[in-house]
């Protein structure tokens, strides 16, 4: 970038001139490296957090679902069948769950049905749904 | 008058609208004292800029409908039909009266009120009396009540998260059932016309959907959670085992059984605020809803090739309603569709018969602008007698009326 007819001697000043520039690019630098970092234990931190509070809650569902259908596989009478039926589908419903995939857009999709099912599930089985240390409600936040 | 031509000023001043209005605005007072000549000057310009004011805003909503909208505004018309009150009920005195449903017979009325009562009305003589009181079912406003397609069942829905399940024994009635899972406040509870299946919505959201056996047993077939808000309303389609749901996020669902579940079929976008009710024709091929957009939508089922439900909005009332229009009854005898209205009015509706299917035409036919003394929250027509009305409000009453038409 040098320009015809400029003495050598004005590079001396030209640093001296242009370090308002250079020092504002080094930190900008700097500090996106460091926000970035920032950024990224937080966002991990995060995700963490729900991942365990989510994977939680399907594990739960999951156990419920297991013991229930143990108790109920020795009774054959009719209503029980449709009890196992419905336990069955909370089970189905966690195995195609996309939990490996957080951003997998089906994910929150699967998650209602699956809070739906269970709440259906509870109702069959005359459990009052009063499991709000374990699962997620209506009032709370989305994951 | 319903298809004045021009700008609504024109109309105004030709008298459609009342011609006092202008009048007495126009010319200042002939009457006014030392110094009021001057009030009376400012008075008359500050009445002025009110008026031209309400005229763009009259012009504005002109506007706004769509030409095949435009017809059913209607400014006042020479009614030929007649709404007259056949009895006032005080039916839940120092408490609102939320809902009011007859039995599939005809005989019998139900009520349901913010005193946490049920009051079954049935007719003496020529007068309407209450018959039984159902109390202590439920710890909070009883929301909705439904009978039963036989008339030996009555359920009740309540802001306690219940939906209680009653049982008419000779003259009395019994509580057999609580149904309980809804988080919060349940909405409306209908039975399907086969009788075996029951809804149940509620502000958490969800629709659920019971099913009934010999024993009197109910048992929670589904819970659908296709609102992102609180569900208002839930209506079974006349013929076809098919669920429609009104929301507070502006839509309607309309669900269908697969495969042991129940799913959304369809999402009816339309309305641009809560849509209060929902109700089918008598043959189930059109959805009539109604909104605190203050508008009434006619939507009507059209095949569609993917096997999906579709339904379009073929016809929209507009400019009737003062306010929120919080109920809409069709009659299954007569095809006249009526409103509730939050501006204390009952309106009835006829159908232009002559009009293209696909384009259904509506005019007002009659309405009661003082009908009560608050907001309107139910109508409903008798299924049996023609032209009988009911409807209750905020302030309590029940009012039965008879909606009659002069050929």
């Amino acid at each position: 970038m040098e320009m015809p007819g400029v003495h050598p001697a004005d590079d001396l000043f030209d640093s001296i001139i242009l370090a308002d520039e250079k020092f504002r690019g080094e930190g900008y630098q700097e500090g996106f490296e460091k926000g970035t970092r920032r950024g990224l234990q937080d966002g991990r931190r995060h995700g963490a957090s729900h991942g365990a509070k989510l994977s939680s809650e399907i594990s739960f569902y999951y156990g419920f679902a297991v013991t229930w259908k143990c108790l109920l596989q020795q009774s054959t009478d009719d209503k029980s069948r449709k009890r196992v039926k419905a336990l069955d589908a909370v089970l189905a419903l966690i195995q195609n769950c996309n939990l490996d995939d957080p951003q997998s857009e089906k994910l929150q999709d699967e998650t209602e049905k699956l809070r739906a099912k269970f709440r259906q599930v509870c109702s069959m089985l005359n459990i009052p749904t009063d499991f709000r240390d374990y699962i997620k409600v209506a009032e709370g936040t989305s994951f | 008058m319903d298809k004045a031509p021009g700008r609504a000023d024109t109309r105004l001043r030709s008298g459609c609208l009342g011609s006092e209005v202008p009048a007495l605005l126009l010319r200042p007072p002939e009457t006014a004292g030392p110094g009021g000549a001057y009030i009376a000057d400012r008075m008359a310009n500050f009445l002025l800029k009110c008026l031209n004011l309400w005229l763009t805003e009259i012009e504005k909503s002109v506007e706004s409908t769509p030409d095949r909208q435009r017809s059913h505004v209607c400014w006042s018309s020479a009614m030929k039909e007649a709404i007259s009150l056949v009895q006032k009920l005080s039916a839940h005195p120092d408490s609102r009266c939320w809902f009011v449903s007859w039995s599939p017979s005809g005989a019998l009325l139900a009520s349901c009120g913010g005193d946490k009562a049920i009051r079954i009305w049935g007719q003496e003589g020529d007068s309407w009396v209450c018959k039984n009181v159902l109390q202590d079912g439920h710890q909070r406003t009883v929301r909705k009540v439904a009978w039963s397609p036989c008339g030996n069942y009555l359920a009740s829905a309540s802001f306690d998260a219940t939906t209680c399940i009653w049982k008419k024994k000779n003259d009395d009635f019994e509580s057999l059932t609580v149904l309980e899972g809804h988080e919060n406040e349940v909405k409306c509870v209908a039975w399907a016309p086969s009788g075996t299946l029951l809804a149940t919505c509620s502000r958490d959201k969800s629709v659920w959907v019971w099913e009934v056996d010999e024993e009197d047993e109910y048992e929670c077939v589904t819970v659908v959670n296709s609102h992102t808000q609180d569900v208002k309303h839930v209506v079974w389609h006349p013929t076809q085992e098919l669920l429609a749901s009104a929301s507070y996020d502006n839509n309607i669902c309309i669900y269908k059984e697969e495969d042991d579940d129940w799913e959304c079929r369809a999402t009816l976008q339309g309305h641009t605020s809560t849509v209060w009710s929902l109700c089918f024709d008598v043959t189930g091929q059109r959805l009539a809803s109604c909104s605190d957009d203050r508008t009434v939508k006619i939507w009507k089922e059209y095949p569609s090739e993917s096997g999906d439900l579709s339904w379009k909005c073929v016809c929209t009332l507009s400019g009737y309603h003062g306010r929120t229009v919080y109920d809409i009854a069709w009659c299954r005898l007569t095809g006249a569709l009526a409103t509730a209205c939050g501006d204390d009015a009952i309106r009835v509706f006829r159908e232009d018969l002559a009009a293209h299917a696909d384009e259904p035409v509506f005019s007002l036919a009659a309405q009661v602008k003082k009908a009560h003394c608050q907001d309107v929250n139910c109508v409903a027509w008798n299924p049996k007698e023609a032209g009988l009305l009911a409807s209750c409000s905020d302030d309590g009453d029940i009012a039965i009326w008879r909606f009659q038409e002069e050929d």
